[in-house]
């Protein structure tokens, strides 16, 4: 890093300009391009794997694209600066209504985080990580040095906690924890020096430590304890670690064939179109169908890296990243939980996995970064 | 620039993250490759020989034995035919083929699939238990075409004595959907549990707790591994204070009728035979019984599911002289000397009341009285007494009251009083009552149960004991009665009496045993004098009731028998209490007839 770069210190200068029509052309494409050809793939792979349900998942989840697609345009719509000014209006009100799901909401896969209005349930905890994301980078936005300083992380840190605190309330851990990789990945990208780093990794050794006594509910517990030792819960949890890995070994190189897969088709597999697609896919198409999967968010997640990159603002930036780590943490912890290598929680896979508020808020946070690469030129 | 001059420090972070997320990415590729590619084929071994069996290790139920270690219920191995729905070709011809080999209706297999529609299609599901062993063969022999049929053995209860003790020992049946509910139920689908008798008194005894097996097993269902394990604990044995000979000779003498009988140790309220005839076969049960057999059981008029020794009440009759006897004596209303003059009828509040000898019995004390059944003599110490005390008296003893015996279901039957008339009828107590009470008739309701710890009351010289079935169970100990027991003496010399060639009882007297009793018979239809009822039509004859305990010096056996429409409790009841005494003191009087 150059020692030359000194403080920012010219204000952000609010756009007064609209941004031009002619640099449509220019936006990154490769990221609507692949998280479309991924949204084709997990539709495919959802009525293959719902193929004998009485319920048509696949048309449900069609409906849902279709509302991701009007979000994302509303999303991409607003000027990111505009949506900053809003967000610690924003941030209240989720943090309201993530206090209200617990006195009223309704109870869903053990966690109560639904309101429901009519037949449709909606999770504030998903738009708790938009509002979070924007309020954090508005927070963090604005002029800074090199790297912040301690009252700056702690703050940010704070931000974040309440809204993951209220989401582990639910109880929904796998959303919690959302909150970790968003803010990490802002952070790491604002600058924390390397002994703030050391310390922060001491303490999550005691917090960890501290959650685990008595901040876990014991199906949580028993779930790390079965990630650890399969064998010891064998029709629970590591029932659906084992038969998710029988599903996607059995898959080898090419796969069984669309809508061949036994572990699947048998309903060996829980969960199937929701966090275990991926073990659908690995079984039907084999290591090759995995590779694409995996490269198609290679190349999404660099795309929109590379949006970040070349953000107008500081805020572009961090926004970006806050919104891209935590597509980022879905995928990885998805692809590792599928095989085995991380506990089962209820995280699920990108444009693939079935689910509405959570196809909502791709294609959300899909609006946003390409409204962030859109207003690249305003004002320059 | 508007990040100003940190962007290129920016970039080179982002730069950096990008990669972190390209390597993690890889490495998971990596990851991938492994399961899928280096040991995908081990994977896809197991995902065609997948099949991770759950084998419930059926906890054996614990053994039933009467007082001398006599079997009287066991668990014995069955074959039961299990279908794996997620291995057949097709379920409807499996159906077929099974249905043919069984000789059942296709019907009635939908109906047993029907339960497991929810169920996941590889959980086997029970179709059919207790096949024979030639049913065995034809489907072993057909395991090429059907893999989808596995026979496992299983426990099976056997109840050795058909329907002798049926209503003792119970039955069991399949556990209810609520009753699984229930929060922390220790029940699992498909469980059968005690549903009466000690089998549902007794059942978390009996049950034990069942162990699981978790196995892989092959294509053809074969386990090949053990995946995991947790072990069972099998039912207790339960010892019953029952005596099968006494209770199988109780079971013949009455086969036929429609009543009960009650045999016990006076002493301390040990159940020897407790009988309801008519009555079933809990065999049936064991086999989780067939919707025709069960209709026929509720429908059948005679009711054979009811225990009448507990859960019928009926009016005790002159059994009941006892009770108002020592009530006499206790308030001072008569002595034993005291005698009155039957002429054959008295009149009680401008009513005429029968005694049931047409010719009367002349002068009568309270021995005489018993001796004979008397019914003036009662009619006027009842009226002496009033319905007030006979009802303490008859409390005291807990009649119409709850005998307390470790089984469920029980009866309370009735001792009716003015407060009860008024809060239940609503309409006064008549005098004329309190007479026709007096000699056991009107609204008293009791079980055979509760005459029988009556009974017991007066041969072990006061004291109230809890009729029990098991070996130890936790009831009552005997509790001694609030009375003089000389007082009872003048009855218990009476009830001797009974037994004797003068009294009504004299059809129970054995030879070289002495027997205490009494004689009951209630009308079911009014007359205007009593008649011989056994040229009326069944359900019209009169109820007949015989009580008694013997040796009358140092009683070790109380019967109780009830013959619902028999007639005359001396003719009806009277020799069915003589032969069980018989059977009961065969090898002492055999001893005694050796030496």
């Amino acid at each position: 890093m150059r020692s030359t770069s000194s403080p920012i210190s010219a204000p952000l200068p609010l756009p007064d300009q609209r941004p031009r029509l002619e640099h449509l052309a220019g936006i990154r494409w490769g990221l609507i391009a692949t998280a479309l050809a991924l949204t084709a793939i997990g539709l495919a792979t959802v009525a293959s794997a719902t193929a004998e349900s009485p319920i048509d998942y696949f048309s449900r989840q069609l409906v849902w694209v279709g509302l991701g697609w009007i979000a994302m345009l509303v999303a991409f719509s607003f000027n990111y600066h505009t949506l900053l000014s809003w967000s610690l209006l924003l941030y209240l009100a989720t943090l309201v209504a993530l206090a209200l799901v617990l006195v009223v909401g309704y109870e869903a896969g053990g966690a109560q985080g639904w309101f429901r209005i009519g037949s449709i349930g909606i999770q504030p905890s998903e738009g708790a990580k938009l509002a979070t994301a924007l309020y954090l980078t508005r927070y963090l936005g604005g002029p800074a040095d090199r790297a912040l300083g301690l009252r700056q992380i702690l703050a940010a840190c704070g931000i974040a906690a309440a809204p993951m605190a209220l989401v582990a309330l639910e109880p929904d851990l796998g959303g919690a924890a959302m909150f970790v990789p968003m803010l990490a990945g802002m952070l790491l990208i604002a600058g924390v020096r390397a002994r703030y780093l050391l310390t922060a990794a001491g303490a999550a050794i005691v917090l960890a430590a501290l959650v685990w006594n008595f901040g876990m509910q014991d199906y949580q517990r028993q779930r790390v304890v079965t990630f650890l030792a399969p064998a010891s819960d064998p029709l629970g949890a590591g029932y659906q670690v084992r038969q998710s890995k029988i599903a996607v070994g059995s898959g080898e190189l090419t796969g069984k064939g669309y809508q061949q897969g036994t572990q699947s088709q048998l309903r060996f597999l829980p969960a199937k179109h929701t966090d275990f697609i991926l073990a659908v896919l690995a079984e039907e198409w084999g290591f090759l169908g995995v590779a694409a999967v995996l490269a198609l968010y290679a190349l999404y997640l660099s795309n929109a890296v590379a949006v970040a990159a070349r953000a107008r603002d500081r805020a572009g930036i961090l926004l970006v990243v806050g919104l891209v780590s935590v597509v980022a943490f879905h995928v990885l912890y998805n692809a590792a939980m599928v095989i085995g290598l991380l506990p089962i929680t209820g995280i699920p896979l990108p444009f693939l996995s079935y689910g509405g508020s959570f196809t909502l808020l791709n294609y959300t946070i899909l609006g946003l970064i390409l409204g962030v690469d859109f207003r690249r030129f305003v004002n320059r | 620039m508007r990040v100003g001059e940190h962007r290129e420090v920016l970039v080179t972070r982002l730069r950096l993250l990008s990669r972190a997320m390209a390597a993690l990415l890889a490495a998971l590729a990596g990851a991938f490759w492994f399961v899928q590619v280096v040991e995908g084929s081990h994977y896809r071994e197991l995902a065609e020989t997948n099949r991770l069996r759950k084998i419930a290790l059926e906890a054996p139920r614990g053994a039933i034995v009467d007082r001398a270690g006599r079997t009287l219920v066991e668990d014995l191995p069955s074959y039961n035919l299990h279908l794996d729905r997620s291995r057949a070709a097709r379920v409807a011809a499996s159906l077929d083929f099974a249905a043919a080999i069984l000789g059942r209706p296709r019907a009635e297999l939908d109906l047993v699939l029907d339960r497991y529609r929810e169920v996941a299609p590889f959980q086997p599901v029970l179709l059919a238990e207790g096949l024979s062993l030639a049913e065995v063969a034809r489907f072993e022999v057909a395991e090429l075409e059907h893999p989808e049929f596995d026979i496992e053995i299983a426990q099976r209860r056997l109840y050795r004595l058909g329907r002798h003790g049926a209503h003792v020992l119970g039955y069991l049946g399949e556990v209810r959907p609520e009753e699984l509910a229930r929060p922390r139920s220790p029940y699992r689908a498909g469980d059968l549990v005690g549903r009466r008798g000690v089998e549902l008194a007794y059942d978390e005894r009996l049950r034990g707790t069942a162990g699981e097996r978790i196995v892989v097993v092959d294509s053809r269902g074969r386990p090949v591994e053990e995946f995991a394990r947790t072990v069972g604990r099998p039912g207790d044995r339960l010892t019953l204070t029952l005596d099968a000979d006494l209770q199988q000779e109780a079971e013949r003498l009455l086969e036929g009728q429609v009543g009960a009988l009650v045999a016990l140790d006076p002493r301390d309220g040990a159940v020897r035979a407790l009988v309801s005839v008519p009555a079933f076969d809990p065999n049936l049960f064991a086999r989780r019984l067939a919707v025709e057999d069960w209709r026929r059981l509720v429908s059948d008029p005679f009711h054979p599911l009811q225990n009448r020794a507990l859960q019928s009440a009926y009016s005790p009759g002159s059994v009941f002289k006892m009770v108002v006897g020592v009530a006499g004596l206790a308030e001072g209303v008569i002595t034993p000397a005291d005698a009155t003059f039957c002429n054959g009828a008295a009149t009680h509040y401008g009513r005429r009341f029968h005694c049931w000898r047409a010719g009367g019995h002349g002068w009568c004390d309270l021995e005489r009285a018993l001796e004979r059944s008397c019914d003036v003599y009662f009619y006027q110490l009842g009226q002496k007494l009033g319905i007030e005390r006979i009802a303490r008296y008859a409390r005291l003893f807990e009649l119409g009251a709850p005998s307390g015996i470790d089984l469920a279901g029980e009866k309370t039957g009735l001792v009716p009083d003015a407060a009860w008339s008024e809060r239940v009828r609503r309409h006064p107590w008549y005098p004329g009552e309190t007479i026709s009470v007096a000699i056991g008739q009107g609204a008293l309701l009791t079980t055979p149960m509760q005459v029988a710890r009556m009974v017991a009351a007066f041969a072990n010289g006061g004291f109230l004991v809890t009729p029990h079935l098991v070996e130890g169970a936790d009831v009552a100990p005997p509790a001694r009665l609030p009375l003089d027991p000389a007082l009872l003496e003048p009855i218990r010399r009476g009830l001797r009496r009974v037994v004797s060639p003068e009294g009504t009882g004299a059809a129970a007297q054995v030879r070289g045993v002495e027997i205490a009793g009494k004689t009951g018979t209630v009308q079911v239809v009014s007359h205007e004098a009593y008649q011989d009822s056994s040229q009326l039509p069944w359900e019209q004859r009169n109820h007949a009731w015989f009580v008694a305990y013997a040796p009358a010096g140092a009683p070790e056996l109380v019967v109780v028998v009830f013959v619902e429409h028999g007639g005359q409790g001396s003719r009806a009841a009277a020799p069915i209490a003589r032969k069980l005494y018989e059977k009961h003191f065969e090898p002492d009087l055999r001893a005694a007839a050796a030496s």
